[in-house]
């Protein structure tokens, strides 16, 4: 495969500048109170954002953020809601050299007490704290608007069969027909829901943030344990067709093949605060001044496991353009977790991590362990030529120096998406040479050096009920890719999971199982960089013990605690206050 | 009374007029649902178990918090002003005592996303406490630097010596983290299990509450965080009086009232870049007193006010109407939506009791007696109370429940029990409460003069003054009109303690069950037959679901039991994976040194054994980078008695990247040697270096001069670990010999044909 020169000077400049700026430096759980200051602000707090080809729909792409974590399905009397002061945004991306949002959908919510004279949240047909909406869309970064939803319906929370199937006290109807009525059609054709839900996220926080002491699901030690088991989150869920994402108006159809690079968008959500809030003791709180980013939410659990504490807060506010992001591209190019998979770091402090050990010595030279050279030693050399690493193409921001490993891939997968060029392709085909043509498998490159979901949209969607369906995305794709007969050729083909992490995020991807799993090195072994056990000529196969430990390692639980939905909005109705049994949180 | 109080006198008669109760305040108002660090959700004022003279304050906040809610966890804020507020003198206009706490928050390891991460700790809490004794003009610093003890995260976090902060266990810290106030008191702030416990699944869809089948605590296994107090009773007697100087154990002068808050600064700016500001005067954004006030007395368009307000200067009297009308009676009354809320039916309210008074939401009550002289004597009466108690034809709980939150409860006619009253509820009968503060204000009210029911006691109960009421009426030991103690009348309302079921408590509050203890009996009362009837059954047999908290409460102070911990169970260890040879980092060191001649011997550690290494050294001859491991210490630098240090640097044979630098001290070396040498020619050793923190140690041996000489080094348990044999041992052998990675002692042999040393070398 050849090289074709950046299509425009802009984003060579930007990619060289940002260059220069990894020169100088040298993850794991989603979002969910995450930072310290988004921890007190539930209401803003954007716990995931998901993207993915609709399972139902080749020709749409949904997106879904999620706000307002660990919500008590009994957390009554006031429950939840979208806060009325907050701005909630979900922000596209389709082209890499243009400055800002490419597509923004603004979210406004406003409430009203239907009887403010009882304590209830429902009575007698009355809603409190009652919700609705205004859907506002920018295709011009912002600066003019379009309101293509008004008055849009937030159904009321699951409380109880009193106050929403009772026809007396309560609302008298079901709550399917309560959400099912909420779901309202923009007037740009996409579909919009905004409203409680299941929360799809899994993870044992527990387990992970007692200093890595993971409880993999099935061990026989000590069941794992979904830390969001039973809760609720708010959902924004929109369901777009694809021809109004892609950057040239193009339908699924006119794309050349499941990789074209022009479908690639980026999709990252955000809440904002009004800049001054003033209490006083005889009025309600008063809001003023210009809109404040305080959470944001691009790729998973990047604020929770990557970033460190001190950071935490800042990472909230900043977008990520305009070079923004690379103040924090060390925790990329050396993630602290990965001192966690190093014997001569912290490996032995975290027994439960044991199975993910860092090539260190990968075919006989290579070290990625923190601090080390990586590929570095391949700078300059002529076996770059033609790949994504030489200096012609993304070498700079790919190899910036001889300390930081993970620029090769942890860097990319997070801040510029993974493009279809030499080494990024399976090793199927490369006859053991990592800089080889191989198997293609990924292309969601939208090269803008920031944290975003970056999704493919011409690759089609796994059926949910395909046998080779997995919560391991791109992982599992890689394993077909290198291991299923089928797909032992180095032509473009559709393998199962490629529509999943890290391209795009589907509701039952294990996100928490495939970012350590990447830090752990299994990116690198997919493209022919094997682990230390692996000696070219010697080793039969390079399915070694520690490939072996690394696929089958996992971080806890490995699917949500409920259903999926078969149509739009996906995730689950939220559940219902009054069915909390005794079982539910033990 | 006082001035004050005949202005609030008027004060109330002005608000009353008609207009129109359950769980604790979790996430209570719309707005502090938003704000969880400044969200108070109970507070509890109760007498010592453990010491008469002893008073627990206890302010709970941050609702809701999960065990395993990382990686932040939950901390107190410190852009929020948290205070316990102490009344004991109606008459005064503010606060007689104020407790105040604010907080510091700092990452011990800014670098990483745990919350604890080798000994270091982030989010990490610590406060000061001021008190205030003259209504907030000046305060006093009584803790500074107070510890607040770290989320119960899991056993890596708490226990573990190396990757957490290696406590014996969490109670320790919890309790470790218990000061002593410069001026008496003992105080706790930090997570503890949240002690309160209420179904409110069933509660909140519309009143379905359940009795039996499926009834849940919605507190399960959650945690809050506790502010506690324990004051010494003559702290807060507004004469300074202990209890053993009351007068009785229901002396008015021992009535204290109690509530707690929250206040954020007025203004708050959002800055890029993560940044924010607080400025301006404090403003109150939470409070509570009496437990459910805001939860399920205030309806949801008062609430955020309720929070904002203070209970003086009448202030609360706007929202009087809800307690003269409560809207939870609503749902005790057929006429009205009492057969809408089946889970409620068998609380129904006294619509016609003793064939005269109906209580219902918009009756008269005891109305039609104002004036009469069946009131004189009697608090009702105008001259007593009677303008709050009695204020128009349309405030039937002006009687029971507006006392109940708004001033206490007075020994005085008819709140005393219907023992002794013979049919007469006006009549003098048996005292049983007595925490009558009248400020007009929301406040939990407790007669400190009370004794604290001993928790092991049969008769101990989570009903409080229900139960105390219940006995007094109908034991055997109680059958008389004289003032005793009755087991929990220091339970709620007269204070709360932390086993008080409150939740049922108030609905059988709301449904008249005071009304009925003082002889004004449910509508099924036959005059001549046990008042004891069907509906007070019914009443007293009710309950809220869930009676009582998830766990124990401890047995001292904080009293508060220790927060949930997050991660349970064992620990999974993964899989070995293949480990790379060089387990650690390439070093130099010196294997040897001649103090005379100044000959140093270099050697390697760790780092990859099938890589070639060379040195190189400063100080020393022919210092450039080579493989020579023989070289010779400068004379010049030997002879300065001020250079002490040679550097070796060694490195992977043309890698630069690789170099590691260790420092040689030669004169400690040679002067170790040197008194070694001067004792006696009997065999002995000297080690270069112990404990010792690499796998190898250097010895030196003498005594052994051209004899053969055995080193064996083995374990504590006798175990060896490694041995080497010199042929003929120098005058002083130096040898390295390895003791192995794994900490320990170890113990380090020499022989000789003609004698035995053994020495002990420890490990790190």
């Amino acid at each position: 495969m050849r090289i074709s020169p950046l299509r425009s000077v802009h984003l060579r400049k930007t990619i060289l500048s940002c260059s220069l700026l990894l020169m100088g430096l040298g993850g794991y759980a989603s979002s969910h109170r995450e930072a310290p200051l988004i921890s007190n602000d539930p209401l803003a707090d954007n716990t995931d954002v998901y993207a993915f080809k609709s399972p139902d729909d080749p020709n749409t792409i949904t997106i879904i953020a999620n706000y307002i974590p660990f919500q008590l399905p009994d957390g009554g009397p006031n429950y939840y809601n979208f806060g009325s002061n907050i701005r909630y945004e979900i922000h596209v991306k389709n082209r890499a050299n243009t400055p800002g949002d490419d597509i923004t959908y603004r979210f406004t919510f406003t409430k009203e007490n239907e009887d403010p004279t009882t304590f209830f949240n429902i009575r007698l047909g009355k809603e409190n704290l009652k919700t609705s909406y205004r859907c506002e869309k920018s295709t011009n970064n912002g600066t003019t608007w379009t309101t293509i939803v008004t008055n849009g319906i937030v159904p009321p929370y699951n409380i109880g069969p009193r106050s929403i199937e009772n026809s007396t006290v309560g609302l008298g109807k079901t709550y399917e027909q309560l959400r099912q009525g909420a779901i309202a059609t923009a007037s740009t054709g996409e579909q919009v829901f905004c409203g409680p839900s299941d929360d799809p996220f899994f993870v044992d926080l527990a387990g992970a943030f007692d200093i890595g002491n993971f409880r993999p699901e099935g061990n026989s030690v000590n069941p794992t344990k979904d830390g969001l088991a039973r809760y609720n989150v708010h959902s924004i869920a929109l369901k777009i067709p694809a021809n109004l994402l892609q950057k040239d108006g193009k339908m699924i159809s006119q794309a050349a093949n499941i990789l074209d690079p022009d479908f690639v968008i980026g999709v990252w959500a955000s809440s904002s605060r009004k800049m001054i809030r003033t209490l006083s003791k005889s009025n309600d709180p008063a809001f003023d001044g210009d809109w404040v980013q305080v959470s944001r939410l691009g790729m998973p659990l990047v604020n929770e496991a990557i970033i460190p504490i001190g950071t935490k807060d800042k990472w909230n506010a900043t977008s990520p353009y305009a070079g923004n992001d690379l103040q924090f591209a060390q925790y990329f190019t050396n993630p602290e977790l990965a001192l966690y998979m190093d014997d001569s770091q912290f490996g032995g402090a975290v027994p439960s991590l044991r199975g993910l050990r860092i090539q260190s010595k990968s075919l006989g030279s290579f070290d990625f362990r923190n601090g080390k050279p990586g590929l570095f030693g391949l700078k300059g050399n002529a076996a770059l030529d033609g790949t994504a690493l030489a200096e012609a193409a993304f070498g700079g921001v790919l190899l910036p120096n001889a300390a930081s490993p993970r620029a090769v891939d942890i860097l990319p997968i997070f801040y510029t998406g993974v493009p279809n060029l030499r080494p990024y392709q399976l090793a199927t085909g490369k006859n053991g040479n990592p800089l080889a043509a191989g198997k293609p498998f990924i292309n969601n490159f939208l090269p803008t050096l920031g944290d975003m979901l970056r999704l493919n949209m011409a690759v089609p969607a796994t059926p949910r009920n395909d046998p080779n369906f997995s919560s391991l995305g791109l992982v599992q794709a890689a394993v077909l890719g290198l291991t299923n007969a089928t797909y032992a050729n180095p032509n473009l083909q559709f393998i199962p999971n490629m529509d999943g992490f890290p391209n795009g995020r589907r509701l039952e991807d294990d996100v928490t199982t495939i970012e350590l799993q990447a830090v752990g090195g299994v990116v690198l072994a997919a493209i022919g960089l094997w682990y230390d056990d692996f000696t070219p000529g010697t080793s039969p196969s390079p399915v070694t013990t520690n490939l072996t430990n690394v696929l089958s390692f996992n971080a806890g639980p490995t699917k949500n605690d409920t259903t999926l939905r078969a149509a739009f909005p996906y995730v689950q109705t939220p559940w219902r206050g009054f069915d909390y049994s005794l079982k539910a949180r033990q | 009374m006082k001035k004050i109080f005949s202005f609030l006198l008027m004060a109330v008669l002005t608000y009353v007029p008609f207009s129109q109760t359950v769980a604790s305040s979790h996430r209570e108002a719309p707005l502090t649902s938003t704000d969880p660090l400044a969200d108070n959700t109970d507070v509890y004022a109760f007498k010592s178990p453990n010491d008469a003279e002893k008073i627990v304050l206890i302010a709970n906040y941050i609702p809701f918090q999960d065990p395993s809610g990382g990686p932040n966890w939950y901390r107190f804020g410190e852009d929020v002003r948290y205070e316990i507020h102490v009344k004991n003198n109606p008459n005064t206009p503010g606060d007689d005592i104020t407790y105040r706490f604010t907080f510091k928050t700092v990452n011990e390891d800014p670098t990483t996303f745990f919350y604890v991460r080798l000994g270091k700790r982030n989010q990490k809490n610590t406060y000061t406490c001021e008190r205030s004794m003259d209504g907030g003009m000046t305060f006093q610093t009584i803790v500074s630097n107070g510890i607040v003890p770290p989320h119960n995260v899991g056993p890596r976090t708490i226990e573990n010596p190396t990757v957490g902060l290696g406590a014996p266990n969490y109670n320790t810290l919890a309790t470790n983290a218990i000061a002593t106030a410069s001026t008496g008191e003992r105080v706790f702030c930090g997570p503890t299990d949240d002690p309160f416990f209420v179904d409110l699944g069933g509660i909140f869809d519309v009143g379905n509450v359940r009795q039996s089948v499926n009834r849940r605590d919605a507190l399960y296994h959650m945690n809050v965080h506790a502010i506690a107090i324990e004051v010494p009773v003559a702290t807060l007697q507004k004469n300074r009086k202990t209890v053993a100087m009351a007068a009785n154990i229901l002396d008015p002068d021992y009535v204290i009232g109690v509530w707690a808050s929250a206040s954020r600064r007025q203004i708050r700016t959002l800055y890029s870049g993560g940044d924010l500001g607080d400025d301006g005067n404090f403003v109150q954004v939470s409070r509570l007193g009496m437990p459910l006030t805001n939860e399920a007395i205030i309806p949801i368009g008062m609430k955020d006010k309720w929070n904002r307000m203070s209970p003086y200067a009448g202030e609360d009297l706007q929202f009087a109407q809800y307690f003269t009308n409560p809207e939870l009676a609503l749902y005790m009354d057929d006429s009205k939506f009492g057969g809408a809320v089946p889970g409620l039916a068998p609380l129904r309210i006294q619509s016609n009791s003793l064939g005269a008074f109906d209580f219902r939401n918009g009756r008269p009550g005891l109305f039609s007696l104002k004036g009469t002289s069946a009131l004189t004597g009697t608090a009702l009466d105008d001259a007593a109370f009677g303008t709050i108690l009695l204020p128009n034809n349309t405030s039937p709980r002006a009687v029971d429940l507006l006392p109940i939150f708004y001033t206490g409860v007075p020994n005085l006619r008819p709140y005393q029990l219907a023992t002794g009253k013979n049919g007469n509820p006006l009549a003098a009968g048996k005292p049983f409460i007595n925490n009558f503060l009248p400020t007009l204000g929301d406040m939990l009210r407790l007669n400190m003069a009370v004794p604290a029911t001993p928790r092991n006691d049969p008769n101990f109960s989570s009903l409080g003054l229900v139960q105390a009421a219940v006995l007094g009426l109908t034991n055997a030991t109680y059958a008389n009109p004289n003032l005793q103690f009755i087991p929990n009348m220091d339970g709620f309302p007269n204070g709360r303690r932390l086993e008080d079921d409150i939740t049922t408590i108030e609905l059988q509050a709301v449904g008249g069950v005071v009304l009925a203890a003082i002889g004004l009996w449910y509508d099924d009362f036959v005059p001549g037959q046990s008042p004891v009837t069907p509906q007070l059954g019914k009443v007293l047999s009710f309950n809220a679901g869930v009676v009582k908290n998830d766990t124990t409460s401890k047995a001292a102070f904080p009293f508060s039991q220790d927060p949930w911990r997050g991660f349970l169970g064992n620990q999974y260890v993964g899989p070995q994976s293949f480990v790379p040879a060089p387990t650690q980092p390439l070093a130099a060191t010196v294997l040897a040194y001649n103090c005379a001649t100044g000959v140093v011997t270099f050697g390697r550690t760790g780092g990859d054994p099938n890589r070639a290494v060379e040195y190189r050294a400063v100080g020393v001859v022919n210092g450039g980078y080579g493989t020579t491991t023989t070289r010779t210490v400068e004379t010049g630098v030997r002879a300065d008695p001020n250079t002490r240090n040679i550097w070796v640097m060694v490195r992977y044979v043309g890698d630069p990247m690789s170099e590691a630098t260790t420092t040689f001290d030669f004169r400690t070396f040679c002067a170790a040697a040197r008194v070694a040498n001067e004792g006696s020619e009997s065999l002995s050793m000297r080690l270069m270096g112990n404990p010792v923190t690499t796998d190898e140690v250097m010895v030196e041996v003498m005594g052994a001069a051209g004899e053969p000489l055995k080193l064996q080094v083995v374990t504590a348990g006798g175990v060896s670990i490694s041995q080497q044999s010199i042929g003929q041992a120098g005058e002083k052998e130096h040898r390295t010999v390895r003791i192995g990675s794994i900490p320990g002692v170890y113990l380090l042999q020499a022989t000789t044909p003609t004698s035995s040393q053994t020495i002990r070398v420890i490990r790190q």
